[in-house]
């Protein structure tokens, strides 16, 4: 799609230690903002969701995928409305619902301003890719009962897109019922979010709590590769902004992704300081907010 | 059937190449007269016959499933009715399809009473060595290739699914899963490269390979193998080894395409 707006920013000021953090804390909010409003789609899915399941509950039956369609007027409208998001819609716990084992409520949009929905082969006897339950987009909202980012990774069961997966948990009486969830895609998550990269006065990227890069305006640190040494989760976690030696980690709350913006021109530090090893793979923190 | 996805059958011929395809001559004209060259018929009806056939034997269409009409297949497929009418006549001959006639006709998926075995190795004979051999190349380029990034680019996360795989590949419950757990395996490979380019390329290759390999994975012994390999790639991966990652990789693909090829000879 190319009508993703580059999101609008205020010029950012370009020397001085105290501007270029303003600077940086200002682009972290934004990014949080732009994806926050993704989030809301998700619940105000989550939501109708909900009331439609209790309904059900309440006419002393277990839902079917018929009743679901009546999530298809709100899908397809929050699909329209989010311009980052490229897919939406509720993933049922297996078991929910009464005429199949598992269940993807999802539509996409196809690029051409159309929507259409994911069919897709759930028989365990023919499709290895029929349990969905250990993607993180459907287990940390429900191992954690809140809401998270998943990714970015290669959605190779819906999209076939490099991604982050928004989701949150649906409960029904107290009970898991499966997650509402939405799809952004990396290429336009970029469009909307390297532009304000590109103001900051020093090399700028973001990454998740595990450390992998998102969206990067430093072409030391490409998309999909992994920044190790610095404890994301930590900075996510204490939601304030830290150093490490000239690097600045800043997050983009309400979010759990970090910016990470280096020293700007004339510094030898430049993205290097956040690339320390310091052992691998040490943090797999989840990434729920 | 979805744009995306890897369980959905992924309908199109247009992959593989056969004989007519691509093949460049020498210097840009000759490139651009292979490029325009009619694609011999013979070839594609031979694509189709596999798509086709590897989606019955692996269990993606389903004994008496009907099958779409056939100009609705014709157009899913990007071929001409001519083309599917003989696809379809091979496909009967072979004992994979019925036609009725008449109302409530149409053709339909039909698993004959000879044992899978039997019938995957008329499959297989629809290869020449070459083309395994290049099959074989293939896989491997793709699979090195995402293990050697791989090694790069993992966290625990990635290396949980692919080790969940080698469980599942080796309590499946029969050859034609565990042809499908092999796949998903060098799928989630590519995955945890980070390359949705390289895990399309790899869902697109694993619909071609993965009713053969049902024929080599038969063998306990090399189960057992195939498993061991795997857990190696594991292990290079997660200790960040990208170039033993990388070999280890290619060995494993080259091993099977090495077995089919053997197959293929004695047949």
């Amino acid at each position: 799609m190319s009508t993703i707006p580059a999101l609008a920013g205020a010029p950012a000021a370009t020397h001085g230690a105290g501007a270029a953090e303003r600077a940086a804390e200002g682009v972290a909010a934004r990014v949080g903002r732009a994806l926050e409003a993704v989030f809301e789609a998700v619940a105000e899915t989550a939501a109708e969701t909900e009331a439609l399941l209790t309904r059900v509950a309440a006419e002393g039956r277990r839902p079917a995928t018929a009743d679901l369609a009546a999530l298809r007027p709100g899908l397809h409208l929050r699909l329209s409305r989010e311009e980052l998001a490229s897919g939406v819609g509720f993933i049922a716990e297996p078991g929910l619902l009464s005429d199949v084992p598992a269940w993807l409520e999802w539509w996409q949009s196809t690029g051409e301003g159309d929507v259409r929905p994911l069919l897709l082969d759930l028989d365990p006897g023919r499709s290895a890719y029929a349990d969905y339950t250990h993607w993180d987009w459907f287990a940390l909202p429900r191992d954690t009962g809140r809401r998270a980012v998943a990714g970015p990774y290669v959605d190779y069961l819906c999209s076939d897109e490099y991604s982050l997966t928004l989701s949150a948990p649906v409960e029904v009486a107290g009970r898991f019922a499966g997650v509402a969830a939405a799809d952004v895609y990396l290429r336009h998550f970029e469009t909307a979010v390297l532009p304000l990269l590109r103001e900051l006065p020093g090399p700028a990227y973001l990454v998740n709590a595990r450390g992998r890069v998102a969206v990067s305006a430093d072409p030391a640190h490409l998309a999909g590769s992994l920044t190790r040494g610095p404890d994301f989760a930590a900075v996510l976690e204490r939601a304030r902004p830290a150093a490490r030696g000239e690097v600045r980690l800043v997050p983009c709350r309400p979010v759990p992704l970090v910016l990470v913006m280096g020293a700007g021109l004339g510094s030898a530090a430049s993205g290097e300081a956040a690339r320390e090893v310091a052992g691998r793979g040490a943090s797999s923190a989840p990434s729920a907010t | 059937m979805s744009g995306g996805g890897a369980g959905g059958l992924r309908m199109g011929v247009g992959q593989r190449s056969g004989p007519g395809g691509l093949r460049a001559g020498v210097g840009e004209a000759g490139v651009r007269r292979a490029v325009f060259a009619p694609v011999e018929r013979r070839a594609r009806v031979d694509a189709v016959v596999r798509r086709i056939g590897d989606a019955i034997e692996l269990g993606l269409l389903a004994d008496g499933e009907q099958l779409p009409g056939e100009s609705e297949l014709a157009g899913q497929l990007g071929v001409s009715t001519m083309t599917l009418r003989e696809a379809l006549m091979a496909l009967r001959q072979q004992g994979l399809v019925t036609t009725r006639r008449g109302r409530g006709g149409g053709s339909f998926v039909s698993l004959p009473g000879r044992p899978g075995q039997a019938r995957l190795k008329t499959r297989l004979r629809g290869w020449s060595t070459e083309e395994l051999r290049d099959l074989g190349d293939h896989w491997a380029a793709l699979s090195g290739a995402a293990a050697r990034l791989a090694a790069d680019r993992t966290e625990p996360e990635d290396l949980r699914q692919l080790s969940r795989s080698i469980d599942e590949f080796m309590g499946a419950a029969d050859t034609a899963a565990r042809s499908r757990v092999y796949g998903r395996f060098h799928v989630e490979l590519a995955a945890a490269a980070q390359s949705a380019r390289l895990t399309r390329e790899q869902v697109a290759l694993q619909t071609e390979v993965g009713a053969l390999l049902c024929l080599v994975l038969g063998d306990a012994e090399y189960r057992e193998e195939v498993a061991d390999r795997h857990r190696a790639v594991v292990l290079a991966v997660q200790d960040g080894a990208r170039d033993s990652a990388r070999t280890l990789a290619e060995r494993c693909v080259e091993e099977s395409a090495a077995r089919l090829v053997a197959l293929r000879l004695s047949l």
